[in-house]
């Protein structure tokens, strides 16, 4: 072996670890700047995806906001204030949609107020309508007899009925009051009758044509004096 | 103070003649309901008659139908009689012609008021009373044991009818009301 050779297999030798460390170095160094890289645009892209989210909010709250508004939409007023309460808790910061959100929010508070009213006035109707149901119906089995009476097929059926709503009343010669017409706010009259003369009236002609319009009792819940109307 | 009594006078004297004049005007509405119950009493009279009348229809229930029909009448008030046999018209009493309606020497008769309308619409008179009349034909059939008919006529009849104002006191308040008053019913023709 002569010197040269010598000296190279020893620069060889010095050189090899030495290449492998660079190696390794720049290895690590490659990575870990493929890896900053890969982070950077993963970044980027979700900044992205959050950002069309956003303008899509946006313009879907626009959009059912407006509907809303102009009452193009076919959205119950429950579902109208779901939706008003789901676009709101989004927190868009957009000027526009804020201005919107306070217009739906006055429109639907006048809504909701308006269906409320509706709602208390239908239940009023209701109530009303049971009372006079109610009302009208408390004088039904009276009304029952008089009609009883009136269709009764012989004089002999029409006597039990008249003896069973006798009953009824405090006395025979009970006024009987019929009002034949109501103008002004007061009561026209036929000739004030009594109860006796006024069931006999109904064997006779066989028509009840009146209803009862008020009736006044005595302590013992007879009736003390009954007022018709002309249906 | 004379002046002052004066002054009181005239107020109400205006305020009563207000008044009457307000009782005088009725409503269209009012005036028909009067018509109505004018006409209503007719009906009832007619459906009186024809119980009166029926045979089958027992003695003291025909006396009681009398004296409600009777209710219907002013005092004095007469009913007219005709037949086909006769050309001359008798007047009854009313009370009279019901207690011979109901002795009629028929085993079954029928009476039916039928084209019960107006002929002269109530007009007020200057007492108040509204006065009109109202035309009826009545349809008369008598029948034998057999069944047999034996007399049929039929009579247009005209009834004057008067309807006053009038109050009662009931319960301890004033009731105001339309009185309908039936009078004379008077034979017009009698025909087959």
């Amino acid at each position: 072996m002569n010197q040269s050779n010598l000296y190279k297999m020893m620069t060889k030798q010095k050189l090899l670890p030495a290449i492998k460390q660079f190696t390794l170095v720049l290895m690590i160094a490659l990575v870990s700047l493929g890896g900053a890289t890969g982070c950077k645009s993963k970044k980027k892209l979700a900044q992205e995806q959050a950002a069309a989210e956003y303008s899509s909010k946006v313009e879907m709250a626009k959009k059912d906001l407006n509907s809303m508004l102009d009452g193009t939409d076919s959205w119950s007023l429950a579902e109208k204030e779901q939706r008003f309460k789901t676009i709101k808790s989004w927190n868009l910061e957009d000027t526009e949609v804020q201005a919107l959100l306070d217009k739906v929010e006055d429109k639907l508070a006048r809504e909701r107020a308006d269906a409320e009213r509706k709602t208390e006035e239908e239940r009023l109707r209701k109530e009303e309508e049971s009372r006079l149901k109610t009302e009208a119906n408390k004088y039904d089995p009276l009304e029952n007899y008089f009609r009883a009476i009136a269709a009764s097929p012989d004089q002999e059926t029409a006597n039990e009925k008249i003896a069973g709503a006798m009953q009824l009343f405090a006395t025979p010669d009970v006024p009987v009051l019929i009002i034949i017409s109501q103008a002004g706010g007061f009561n026209d009259y036929d000739r004030p009758t009594t109860i006796s003369k006024y069931l006999d009236y109904l064997k006779d002609q066989k028509v009840y044509n009146n209803r009862i319009q008020q009736v006044k009792y005595d302590a013992n819940k007879r009736i003390t004096e009954l007022e018709l109307i002309k249906k | 103070m004379r002046k002052i009594s004066t002054i009181l006078a005239v107020v109400f004297s205006l305020i009563m003649g207000y008044s009457v004049q307000a009782q005088d005007d009725i409503s269209p509405e009012r005036k028909l309901a009067i018509d109505s119950l004018a006409l209503e009493k007719v009906r009832d009279l007619s459906k009186y008659v024809s119980i009166i009348g029926n045979k089958s229809t027992p003695w003291s229930e025909a006396n009681r139908v009398i004296d409600r029909a009777e209710e219907l009448f002013m005092a004095g008030a007469e009913m007219g009689v005709s037949s086909l046999a006769s050309p001359e018209v008798k007047y009854y009493n009313v009370r009279q012609y019901f207690e011979r309606l109901m002795r009629l020497n028929y085993d079954r008769v029928e009476i039916e008021w039928f084209k019960i309308e107006y002929v002269s619409d109530l007009q007020r008179q200057p007492d108040g009373t509204y006065v009109g009349v109202i035309t009826i034909f009545q349809k008369f059939s008598a029948y034998d044991k057999e069944g047999g008919l034996v007399y049929e006529d039929t009579t247009k009849k005209d009834i004057t009818v008067y309807v006053k104002r009038k109050e009662t006191q009931i319960g301890g308040r004033i009731i105001g009301f339309w009185d309908v008053l039936l009078g004379d019913i008077r034979v017009k023709e009698t025909s087959k």
